[in-house]
């Protein structure tokens, strides 16, 4: 197993691991963070293909993904606490209101 | 000297690997979320070594300013602010534990398996990818990006501001 | 000079907007000056037309082409207008006793409220009736035909406050639509067999070389069920007694004068089919003569005068047809022509009497009129005499003729075709003296009230009247059929036959002598012989006009309203359509019942459901990417 294989692995794992927290926990900031590990895991497959294709494409794309991070961290954030404001609960389960 | 160098490299590379690998397992895990929130920094400083071992620094260096500095910063902030200990807090579990598992476990299982088949040409270039370099390419070819991401910017803090007026207007 | 064709068409239909739109704003005297000033244009522009048409000789007619309406692949329906010796004499009688009629209105709807209505009403009728006349293709002519149709429906139920002249409106509409079921397949036919409607170009295909593929007896058949609409012969009549609720203005133009004519002169129109079609010959002729002794036996015991004229028309209209049957064309043409002139006369003439009488209607209550309203009493004398054939009125020539070709013509003429045309003849003697003499002689039977209105008509009616009268006693000296011969030959008489022509002659003077003199005997001295005639069964079988409403409303009406309730309403429309539709309706709602169940609003189910996706997707993909 070369590097590549390992880092790209590794990213899958991340990533996968990142959507199963986001399906499984129940804490809303919990799984804000779970999606936030998904970021990282593309960052991560994001640079590993820049470096082996050896192109600035990669990178410029991670630095762009930091900004949408950062972007929906400052949206999300308000929301929760909205939320919050609203129920009083972390819980996901309680904001079913959009059910059919 | 030079081989054995490569050697430790290779080495870090999966001690860094598997740390971060932990530190997202423990995410799942954990029940309280500053210990998440721990285990994430974690994890994001791991695959910033990682950046580093790879070459590409001034990644490594964003990834700890922004993510872990700024916007993991921000979280722990707000776990503080809400301490809420409610169904989230006892039951770290929503009901689809098992199902979820399953399908995470296909899911990787399938493109893991599709990664081991397909051997592309190995990771050789450890060669330093340069700020300078990034520069010239980020601000000859990839500006208008660049410009649209302030854009985005600049929408996100509105989107904030109106997001926490509207709360405020609901409840008076 | 082609051009003005147009202009006749036209300038009706800009009075009909001009009327329509601004005559209410504008007053009694711009709604007069326009509804009669282009109806009248259009007269002198048809005139400078038929007066060039016979300056050429009137061997070549005279064409244009207004329009281009539409191009399908290498066909072109052209809105052309076709000027012949034919439409010559159609388009003089449409535009001359339209223009007569229109001026007439002026005194007789003086009080109505919706004078620009009307006056926009007949123009729009004058301009379909002209479409119908100039149009040279088949297609044109349906245009004008339903047109027409539609001006008829408006006019008759003019007065449409009344719930039974609103009734009468949409009978003569709905009826008009089953004969123009057949007229459009005929057009169909015409048009599968020879890919042109042009009417001259039709014809040209009928009469020379091999038959086209649709039999000529077949395009015939069915071109005449929509003239027995239009045209009111059996066994679509029953509409044109009931449009009498129509003004009377209207009746004498467009239910005695010009458009009930329209399927006369679309035969005549037709005549290079109808020519070689001798199986829809006979059957124009068969229905036409059995029309017209129908009528003319009801027409007998009418009370209401105008009730009498309609089934006048009814018959008169019967003897065209007999005459177009046996190939006579120009005569049935003729008779067209002089039957316009004398049928209008009395229309208007027994407006003049509703109006003398303040709306009476009933002969019954009238009588002695003659000393009352002189200048309407001679002009209608005129016109019945000549109705009834005393020569040397018009209609005594169009009249003997036609009873000379019923029972000479080579091509289906009969004696027995003659001897009931000819107690036709009679009969409309009888009843339209019993008409005279009822209405104007003996002694009066008007209430007080009535009576001391009297009062002779204004000199626009008066004028009117007389010009017609004066019409239809000279009208007869044209030698119509003569000049059409070129272009509508006469049928063949067999040499046999050609001495008995003076005798018929003497014969037809003498039904109509004989039918002046039974009426004076019945009706003379206040029909008090009449009176004492015992035929209760037969006069109530007559009063009820042979119960032929009542048969249609039981044996069409009822099963119409039945089949339609039962099995298309409660079958068809409910259980059918709206079943299906409902069905799919709910088929719907269930599906997105069971669907909703998976909007549980769970945002951990929806993040399962993109992971589960995903997984299987690329379980999927696997070993085929």
């Amino acid at each position: 197993m070369d590097k590549l294989q390992l880092l790209l692995l590794l990213a899958l794992a991340l990533f996968a691991i990142g959507l199963l927290g986001v399906v499984i926990r129940r804490n809303l900031l919990v799984m804000l963070m779970c999606m936030e590990l998904m970021l990282n895991a593309a960052n991560l497959s994001l640079v590993t293909l820049a470096r082996q294709t050896d192109t600035s494409a990669g990178a410029v794309l991670v630095f762009l993904v930091f900004v949408v991070a950062a972007a929906e961290i400052a949206i999300a954030i308000p929301i929760v606490l909205l939320l919050v404001r609203r129920r009083h609960t972390l819980d996901a389960d309680a904001y079913a209101d959009l059910k059919g | 000297m030079e081989a054995l160098l490569q050697e430790f490299d290779t080495l870090l590379l999966y001690v860094f690997a598997g740390l971060s690998l932990a530190g997202a397992i423990a995410m799942l895990v954990l029940q309280h979320p500053m210990r998440v929130a721990m285990a994430l920094v974690a994890t994001m400083i791991w695959l910033g070594a990682i950046y580093g071992l790879v070459g590409v620094h001034f990644i490594a260096a964003f990834q700890i300013l922004i993510y872990v500095s700024a916007v993991m910063v921000f979280i722990i902030y707000v776990i503080m602010l809400l301490d809420v200990r409610d169904m989230a807090y006892t039951r770290r579990y929503a009901g689809l534990l098992i199902p979820g598992a399953i399908a995470a476990v296909v899911f990787f299982g399938v493109l893991a398996a599709t990664l081991w088949r397909t051997v592309e040409v190995p990771l050789t270039t450890t060669a330093a990818f340069g700020i300078g370099q990034f520069a010239v390419d980020f601000l000859q070819q990839y500006w208008l990006q660049f410009e649209v991401t302030s854009v985005l910017l600049v929408a996100a803090v509105v989107a904030a501001i109106a997001v926490v007026k509207a709360g405020g207007k609901d409840h008076g | 000079m082609a051009h003005l064709l147009t202009w006749i068409v036209v300038l009706p239909l800009v009075g009909f907007v001009l009327n329509g739109l601004l005559g209410n704003r504008f007053g009694k005297s711009f709604v007069t000056v326009v509804g009669c000033g282009l109806p009248l244009a259009a007269f002198a522009a048809a005139m400078a037309c038929v007066l060039d048409l016979i300056a050429g000789g009137a061997r070549e007619p005279l064409v244009h082409v207004a329009y281009t309406w539409a191009v399908v692949g290498d066909r072109t329906f052209e809105v052309a207008f076709w000027l012949d010796r034919l439409a010559a004499v159609m388009v003089l009688i449409v535009t001359g006793v339209g223009s007569l009629i229109h001026i007439y209105s002026t005194g007789y709807m003086h009080e109505d409220r919706s004078y620009a209505r009307y006056f926009a009403y007949l123009n729009l009728f004058l301009f379909f009736m002209l479409l119908l006349v100039l149009g040279r293709s088949l297609l044109v002519l349906f245009v004008g035909w339903e047109g027409v149709g539609l001006a008829s429906y408006l006019l008759i139920g003019f007065w449409f406050e009344d719930a039974e002249k609103a009734r009468a409106g949409k009978k003569a509409f709905v009826t008009n639509r089953i004969g123009d079921a057949g007229f459009l397949l005929g057009m169909f036919a015409v048009f599968w067999a020879l890919g042109t409607l042009d009417m001259d170009k039709v014809n040209a295909a009928y009469m020379a070389g091999p038959p086209p593929a649709v039999a000529a007896s077949v395009v015939g058949v069915l071109l005449f069920i929509g003239a027995t609409g239009k045209s009111a012969q059996i066994p679509l009549y029953v509409w044109l007694p009931d449009a009498m609720a129509g003004p009377t203005p209207v009746s004498a133009l467009i239910h005695a004068a010009t458009m009930v004519t329209a399927g006369v002169y679309l035969v005549a129109r037709m005549s290079g089919v109808y020519m070689h079609a001798e199986f829809a010959s006979s059957v124009v002729a068969v229905i036409g003569v059995a029309t017209a002794f129908f009528a003319a036996t009801i027409a007998v015991v009418q009370n209401d005068i105008k009730k009498v004229l309609a089934y006048s028309t009814v018959s008169q209209l019967g003897l065209m047809f007999v005459a177009a049957g046996v190939g006579a064309y120009g005569v049935a043409i003729f008779h067209v022509y002089t039957h316009a002139f004398f049928k209008a006369c009395l229309f208007l003439g027994a407006g003049s009497v509703i109006h003398a009488l303040s709306g009476e209607q009933d002969i019954r209550r009238m009588g002695g009129l003659a000393k009352r309203i002189p200048v309407t009493f001679v002009t209608f004398a005129v016109a019945t005499a000549a109705i009834a054939g005393i020569p040397p009125l018009a209609g005594f020539f169009s009249k003997d003729e036609i009873l000379w070709y019923a029972f000479a013509s080579g091509k289906g003429g009969s004696p027995l075709l003659w001897a009931v045309a000819a107690a036709t003849a009679l009969l409309t003697a009888f009843y339209m003296f019993r008409l005279l003499w009822l209405t104007f002689f003996g002694r009066s039977r008007m209430s007080h009230e009535v009576e001391h209105h009297v009062h002779e008509s204004p000199l626009s009616m008066t004028a009117v009247l007389t010009i017609l009268a004066a019409l239809s006693a000279i009208g007869g000296f044209l030698a119509l059929p003569h000049w059409l011969e070129m272009q509508l030959p006469l049928p063949p008489v067999p040499d046999a036959l050609h001495h008995f022509e003076w005798p018929l002659l003497v014969v037809s003077v003498v039904i109509a002598a004989s039918g002046l003199l039974g009426a004076w005997y019945f009706f003379g001295n206040d029909a008090a012989r009449a009176q004492r005639v015992h035929a209760k069964g037969l006069h109530r079988l007559l009063s009820a006009k042979y119960y032929v409403d009542e048969c249609y409303e039981r044996w069409l009406g009822r099963p119409l309203v039945w089949v339609s309730d039962r099995l298309f309403l409660n079958v068809g429309d409910r259980m059918l359509l709206d079943g299906t539709l409902n069905g799919l309706a709910r088929l719907a709602q269930r599906g997105a019942g069971v669907l909703s169940r998976i909007q549980t609003g769970s945002l951990h189910r929806y993040v399962l459901f993109v992971l589960a996706g995903s997984a299987v997707l690329l379980l999927w993909s696997i070993g085929r990417v």
